[in-house]
């Protein structure tokens, strides 16, 4: 009996393993160009090579988001080493999987640390990012995260700066346009057990009162596992808003949310975040896709801008991996060079003065999101954003550009 | 009134499918007194075969919906080896916990091979649909035909298993499994082929359900079935777990529950009202409440 159980024990143990290998697969793969500037690294780099981390979710409900990671990590590092490095080094890249689970980005943070990195792209969303905060506060590491918007992942002088707007901004965005376009009473659905979505929330609530927006009617769900969101809107029907924002990730959005907030007779305008960001892909085939018109979102850039920058990133991520790059992407790859912006000014990949040089407000990047410097209070950008909405003939999804906002009025 | 009927029938669309995974719970534990932790997981198993045969069918000039067909075979394939690699040769030496213990390593085994598989990967799909969209409209609400079907099924499946649990020589040996493996053997029952017939069928349900269940939520992805499945085998408790009859009221009364307590309670305490409800009817009525307090046999 004692001999059965410790043998079961062993098999688990061997399972867990087998199914750890499998969850890392995907990430070692898509990452061949990083690996490839691995092994060239020390044959060319004339120092000792600057090494960056990446946490991402490369497996789990949003690992659409960790591929965009490490594909344009993967862009600009091999575009940076074949100009010659930085600072005459070339930079090598360790790619580590958070599962979208903040007990997991805690330990990529723990192995990533231990491996004497001192500079950290990641996590991508704000609950993964909460995570590893104050640790890489205490071990003296640098964290930029591309994407994480709560507001509470950065505080004054520390070590954690993002590449993105933060929420108290993406939130407001969504108000300002409520405002403009005359929609006076709003509604809300939210999930209250994620940071991303009760963060932009609360944005919302806080702009929409500077605004003189009337709140009329707030649903939330308990999880993000939920898969039926009818009741909350035909709450909002019932309530007799035009305009409700739901701020979700596009696996809830593409299958439940939009077709559901039809059936249960809510036409107006549904308004998220960049969360929205890879609907299209994740639509129903086949049923009546016009429900997704009238849906807008406020995001970080629009691949279709006609900024020279904008258009040479486009050009050089579909030339290498086929696809056009989301905005996640498109903030990794601003994190890179600024990273290498940072490293140059303070000379030197140390931490530390990495940092220092990162909070100087005179750093200024221009990137393919935009120029900007960090506010030295909070390590955020002030940087505008775009609305975009998505379009339907009933058949296929597409997202159009609405609106460039630069700053709010 | 019209806020009473969507919720009404947000609350049978939810216990449509939680009535129709349960019955799969109910039916293994029924006969062989273990709860198959990874019945959730043979419903993904499912939802993944259809993601990718529905294509086939379609393109063989059939519905979408005949691909469930190859789901059951896949379903009962993976149930039955399931039972042959893990569950007979822990039996055979272990004791009830351990039995139990497999299941959730079986479960927690297929979700992360599932994930492995480079074709499945970590990305949710989402399947094409599947039934004509719409249904009746009542005071301006609609109750889905896809919701009709799966009640319809759900009932078929459960008069089905129940005749044939009674009726059938199989069921009639599963019933005797049930009661007494060794008084079984002496009476001539192949006790090995019983149990993984139950498995066949058992995990077979799970492809029906799974065709209903991504009908109406079209996202398949790797841990789909740990939410679903603990909520149906709440279900199956609290109907009275090997009671055929009271999985599928258990699965509307937790459907319903939900449905409810989002419309006119709070829309985030749904899940927290499901199992405060669990609790509260098994210290009433600890057997479930179909269920008969019968002592445990020694």
């Amino acid at each position: 009996m004692r001999k059965l159980l410790s043998l079961l024990l062993v098999l688990a143990l061997a399972f867990s393993l087998v199914a750890c290998a499998g969850g890392t697969a995907p990430a070692a793969t898509e990452a061949p160009a990083a690996d490839a500037a691995a092994t060239e690294a020390p044959a060319e780099a004339t120092g000792e090579g600057i090494t960056l981390g990446v946490i991402s979710p490369n497996t789990g409900a949003l690992a659409v988001y960790g591929a965009a990671v490490t594909t344009a990590v993967d862009l600009a590092v091999s575009e940076i080493n074949a100009s010659g490095g930085i600072l005459g080094q070339q930079v090598t890249v360790i790619n580590t999987d958070d599962q979208f689970d903040p007990a997991e980005t805690l330990n990529a943070f723990n192995s990533l640390v231990s491996q004497g990195v001192g500079l950290i792209v990641g996590s991508v969303t704000s609950g993964c990012t909460s995570a590893i905060t104050s640790a890489a506060n205490e071990e003296g590491v640098v964290l930029l995260t591309p994407s994480a918007t709560a507001d509470s992942i950065t505080t004054a002088n520390d070590y954690v700066f993002r590449a993105c707007y933060a929420d108290s901004f993406q939130g407001a965005i969504a108000a300002y346009y409520a405002k403009e376009a005359g929609y006076a009473d709003v509604g809300v659905v939210y999930c209250a057990a994620d940071t991303y979505s009760k963060g932009l929330y609360d944005s919302f609530a806080a702009a929409a009162a500077t605004y003189g927006l009337n709140i009329k009617a707030v649903e939330s769900t308990a999880s993000l596992d939920v898969q039926d969101y009818t009741n909350q809107f035909a709450s909002m029907a019932s309530s007799g808003v035009q305009f409700v924002y739901a701020p979700y990730y596009y696996d809830v959005i593409g299958p439940y949310i939009v077709t559901q907030a039809r059936a249960a007779g809510y036409t107006g305008i549904i308004m998220g975040a960049d969360g929205y960001d890879g609907t299209p892909d994740y639509v129903v085939e086949g049923a009546d896709l016009t429900a997704f018109n009238n849906v807008y979102w406020t995001n970080h850039y629009d691949p279709t801008d006609t900024d020279p920058m904008v258009q040479s990133f486009v050009a050089a991520y579909q030339a290498m991996f086929n696809s056009t790059p989301n905005a996640i992407s498109a903030l990794a790859y601003d994190a890179v060079y600024m990273y290498k912006l940072a490293i140059e000014k303070a000379g030197s990949a140390d931490p530390a003065a990495v940092r220092d040089a990162l909070a100087d407000p005179s750093t200024t990047f221009s990137g393919v999101t935009g120029t900007f410097a960090f506010n030295s209070e909070t390590g955020t950008p002030s940087k505008g954003a775009v609305i975009l909405s998505f379009a339907s003939d009933g058949t296929s999804v597409t997202t159009k550009l609405v609106d460039v906002i630069k700053e709010l009025k | 009134m019209s806020t009473f009927l969507q919720t009404l029938f947000v609350g049978l669309r939810l216990g449509s499918i939680y009535a129709l995974v349960a019955l799969g719970y109910t039916m293994v534990y029924g006969i062989i007194r273990l709860i198959n932790f990874a019945h959730g997981d043979f419903i993904m198993v499912g939802g993944y075969t259809m993601i990718f045969t529905i294509p086939v069918m379609v393109a063989l000039g059939l519905p979408g919906w005949a691909s469930v067909f190859i789901a059951i075979l896949v379903c009962a394939a993976v149930g039955m080896s399931t039972e042959l690699v893990a569950y007979r040769p822990v039996r055979k030496k272990g004791t009830a916990m351990t039995a139990l213990i497999t299941a959730i390593a079986v479960s927690l085994l297929l979700e992360n091979l599932a994930q492995a598989i480079p074709q499945i990967g970590p990305n949710p799909k989402v399947a094409s649909q599947i039934f004509i969209a719409g249904g009746v409209k009542i005071a301006n609400v609609t109750l889905d035909w896809t919701t009709m079907l799966t009640i319809g099924i759900s009932v078929v499946v459960m008069i089905g298993l129940y005749q044939f649990t009674q009726k059938t020589r199989i069921g009639r040996a599963m019933r005797c499994v049930s009661e007494d493996k060794s008084a079984s053997i002496l009476m001539g029952i192949n006790v090995n082929r019983t149990i993984v017939t139950t498995f066949a069928i058992g995990s077979s349900l799970s492809a029906i359900a799974a065709l209903m269940y991504i009908a109406q939520y079209p996202k398949v992805y790797t841990t789909m079935g740990a939410m679903l499945g603990l909520k149906a085998f709440v279900a199956a408790v609290l109907g009275g777990i090997g009671i055929i009859p009271g999985a599928m009221f258990g699965g509307f009364v937790i459907g319903l529950v939900e449905s409810f307590t989002t419309s006119y309670v709070s829309s985030s305490m749904a899940d927290a009202f499901v199992f405060l409800i669990l609790i509260i009817v098994l210290i009433i009525k600890p057997a479930g409440i179909l269920g008969k307090n019968i002592g445990e046999k020694v």
